[in-house]
């Protein structure tokens, strides 16, 4: 286990490493640089000239690179050249909306996804099971950005329980107001990605449900709904830990589309802002934190896997 | 008053924004174009939420262009000399009055007595010597380019300020209204201007929360009539549907740049919508030095492809513009008998040209939409000329179109008033280079007289457009949304300039 545990830590900083690689040379593809955004369509080459240098754009990528990297490593993520303000600052800013965001469209996802993954696995062979797969196989389709924009046309537009868009100025200061402001969105995110967890449920659901154990119970004279609620569900549970693991990167996505449409001061819509103004050494501590929170959550749920599951413990020893 | 509502379950917004927003107004006569309708005395301490579309980057305007800063902070934070009014004729700020030697080289200004910045140290004419040098000097200063002809900037007394020009520049006041022209303070050596502010205008700068609200607290210190807000809150909504929706359920007061295809949202909401002038001028612009780009006939045929009306009316508003200069901006005439929409006779000039299937690219900044591109594609289409969209970033078409040069056909607003410089300079990205329209702009500037220069600015204008060096689509008209409370909320020009000094809540 120990070992294990090693061996994945070093997958997990490797990975980390690439990423930031991939992230910082992504970046130098894009067009375009900072000193032109600040010196718009009014600039001369002159003025752009001297802000490059100013802003240590002229410096060679290598030395940019390590620089960067450099400073994460001892906690400093760098400072914004357009806003001159420090990255962590803002990204702790923005966590304050993206976070329970990303908690809520999980929880929508767990709530939406488990009862009907399972209602529907149990009634495969009837016309309500039939229903709800193929239900959530159209959900599972629908595009973020609409289902946002049917949502606040019902919700807020027609039957006005919710705000259309932004979050409290006062924040979590205001904790009713602002859990109000993002339940609308996540929602949205939550509906989507429940329906796309549903079907792995199912799947689980059905996979648990052949198993030996479950039909033996079931021989003993236990429903079979009995059956898998007492010995099934375990397994189920752990393939839905996976699962879940996997989410994160969709409701990320999610969010930063969210964000947009619901206006909402999170790190989605930052994200996309600070491309814009090429705001280089806030977008690669940005990218750098999201990489990190998904490959964090990855190597949690392996490891909790592992110690969950004894089939997977006793190959490893 | 209430600024936001909170919403809850099982009350509609709608309802509850009107309830909110009128408790004791007068029944409202129905709204008319002219602006508000309100009667009734201002609230000694208003608060006002105004949603706004684009946010700046910073609020170092010294050192960062676009119209976002300039937009809050020209006149409500900072002041120049001389600043303009919604016409876009120039009105004292900081000075009392200012005098024009006959020669055009010499400009005397005096400066209001009491006039302290919001920090505390009094503004005296060392200020604005040490301001104005600046944007002299310094190359990354924005207005160091307007700032070139400036021979020296000198103060023989504490309240009086003398500019002296190398040559005439009849610009020259006109740029003093410019973020160029603004005055800092030159005692202050400690605030760091990207993060915070230090003016002396009506206004205090007192939060940011970024990707989403700027705030301003009035300035009760202020050296003239203090405002009668106390408080403005600028919410920033990229999205204009968005934005239609946080007025309509009762978060904004005032919702700037509407998007005119979203307009009838506001049928049947309290929210008066009034119309007003820019000088944005959407400009399709031709690369000219490009094959076949560089043949006039080819230019005039594309020019003659488009139906103008068609696109006004796609867009949802503005208003037909035959060449480089907006009717707000002087040197304006009428130029619409240079062409008219004629897509057989744009067929027979691609013909002479000798031109056959002509493919072209367009690159456009992607938050312009959709609008513009479909009506040309079909447009171009008709007389046989293929048009491939290309959508990039801001950046891209920075780099790109605008410094490298490297686009066959570009779409742009420009929005800065009096930039018909830029047809004078053969290094721009429109690849313009023709002396006549230059040496015409250097005598516009050169004279004293301000009628003589509008008539060279117009000459200039007229070959500009016989030449089809680009095509204008529209000068671009900005909707405003407002409650009948609001009253003093300028209508022209709101995507470049905000004065609030004069804006009320009234109940």
């Amino acid at each position: 286990m120990i070992r294990y545990i090693l061996t994945r830590s070093a997958l997990l900083t490797g990975g980390l490493i690439v990423a930031s690689l991939l992230i910082f040379l992504a970046l130098r593809v894009l067009p375009g640089d900072v000193a032109q955004v600040i010196a718009g369509a009014e600039g001369t080459p002159e003025q752009v000239a001297q802000l490059r240098e100013e802003l240590g754009l002229n410096e060679p990528l290598p030395v940019q690179y390590f620089s960067w990297i450099g400073g994460v490593v001892t906690g400093d993520m760098g400072t914004s050249l357009i806003t001159n303000t420090k990255v962590v600052d803002e990204l702790l800013e923005k966590a304050e909306v993206t976070i329970p965001l990303g908690l809520m469209a999980m929880g929508v996802a767990l709530v939406i996804a488990v009862p009907l993954g399972i209602l529907s696995a149990l009634r495969r062979n009837k016309m309500s099971g039939t229903a709800l797969s193929v239900g959530a196989q159209g959900v599972a389709a629908v595009p973020v950005i609409w289902a946002g924009m049917v949502l606040i046309l019902v919700f807020s537009l027609w039957l006005g329980w919710f705000r259309a868009q932004g979050f409290p100025r006062a924040g979590w200061e205001k904790p009713g107001d602002a859990f109000m402001a993002l339940v609308l969105p996540a929602i949205t995110i939550g509906i989507v990605e429940g329906a796309v967890l549903m079907r792995f449920v199912r799947s689980a659901t059905l996979d648990a449900v052949t198993r030996d154990f479950v039909r033996t119970a079931a021989a003993k004279g236990l429903t079979r709904t009995q059956a898998l609620l007492r010995h099934g569900l375990p397994s189920v549970g752990l393939s839905i830990i996976t699962v879940l693991g996997l989410q994160v990167a969709g409701i990320v996505v999610g969010a930063v589309v969210i964000e947009k449409l619901f206006n909402l001061p999170g790190i989605g819509r930052m994200l996309i802002d600070d491309v814009g103004a090429r705001d280089l050494p806030l977008v690669q501590g940005e990218l750098l934190v999201l990489t990190a929170v998904v490959l964090l959550i990855g190597f949690a749920v392996d490891i909790v896997h592992r110690i969950l599951d004894p089939r997977l413990r006793e190959a490893s020893e | 008053m209430f600024r936001r509502t909170a919403v809850f379950a099982g009350l509609a917004a709608i309802a509850l924004a009107l309830s909110a927003c009128a408790p004791s107004a007068p029944a409202q006569p129905s709204p008319s174009a002219t602006g508000p309708s309100a009667t009734g005395s201002p609230v000694a301490d208003g608060e006002l939420v105004v949603g706004l579309v684009l946010e700046p980057d910073n609020l170092d305007i010294r050192h960062t262009s676009g119209a976002a800063l300039e937009q809050i902070l020209v006149d409500n934070i900072y002041q120049g000399l001389v600043t303009r009014d919604e016409e876009n004729k120039i009105i004292p700020a900081l000075a009392t009055d200012y005098t024009v030697s006959p020669d055009g080289l010499t400009y005397t200004f005096t400066l209001n007595e009491g006039v302290v910045f919001h920090g505390g140290q009094p503004l005296t004419s060392a200020d604005v010597v040490a301001s104005y040098t600046t944007v002299k000097t310094d190359a990354t200063v924005i207005g160091n380019r307007e700032f070139a002809n400036v021979a020296t900037v000198t103060a023989p007394d504490a309240s009086t300020v003398v500019i002296t020009l190398t040559e005439p520049d009849i610009n020259f006041l006109f740029t003093l209204t410019t973020p160029a022209g603004l005055v800092f303070s030159a005692a202050d050596t400690t605030t760091d201007l990207k993060t915070a502010a230090n003016g002396t205008g009506p206004f205090l700068f007192d939060s940011w929360k970024r990707k989403d609200s700027i705030t301003f607290k009035r300035n009760d210190a202020y050296w003239s009539d203090a405002a009668q807000l106390a408080e403005v809150t600028f919410v920033y909504i990229p999205d204009f549907t968005a934005g239609v929706n946080a007025a309509t359920t009762g978060d904004l007061d005032v919702l700037t740049a509407v998007d005119p295809n979203l307009a009838v949202n506001f049928d049947g909401t309290d929210f008066v919508i009034t119309t007003g002038k820019t000088t944005d001028k959407a400009t399709l612009a031709f690369n000219n030095k490009k094959a076949p780009l560089d043949n006039v006939k080819v230019r005039e045929a594309l020019r003659m492809a488009i139906n103008h009306e068609a696109v006004i009316t796609a867009v949802g508003s503005g208003v037909e513009q035959f060449g480089p200069i907006p009717e707000l901006d002087p040197g304006y005439e009428d130029l619409s008998d240079v062409v008219s929409y004629d897509p057989e006779g744009a067929k027979k000039l691609l013909e002479e040209a000798g031109v056959k299937d002509l493919q072209l690219t367009l690159t456009i900044p992607s938050f312009y939409g959709t609008t513009v591109t479909k009506q040309l594609v079909s447009d171009f289409n008709a007389i046989g000329v293929t048009l491939k969209i290309e959508n990039v970033e801001f950046p891209t078409w920075l780099n790109d179109v605008y410094t490298n040069h490297d686009y066959d056909l570009s779409f742009v607003l420009h929005v800065e008033p009096r930039d018909f410089s830029n047809w004078a300079n053969p290094d721009y990205y429109f690849g313009y280079d023709n002396k006549k329209v230059q040496q015409l702009y250097a005598d516009a500037l050169a004279t004293t007289d301000e009628a003589q220069s509008e008539k060279l600015l117009a000459e200039a204008a007229r070959i500009v457009s016989e030449d089809h060096a680009a095509d204008w689509l529209y000068t671009g008209a900005t909707l405003t949304a407002h409650l009948p409370k609001v009253t003093g909320f300028p209508m022209n020009s709101v995507n470049s300039r905000i004065n609030l000094a004069n804006v009320a809540i009234v109940e």
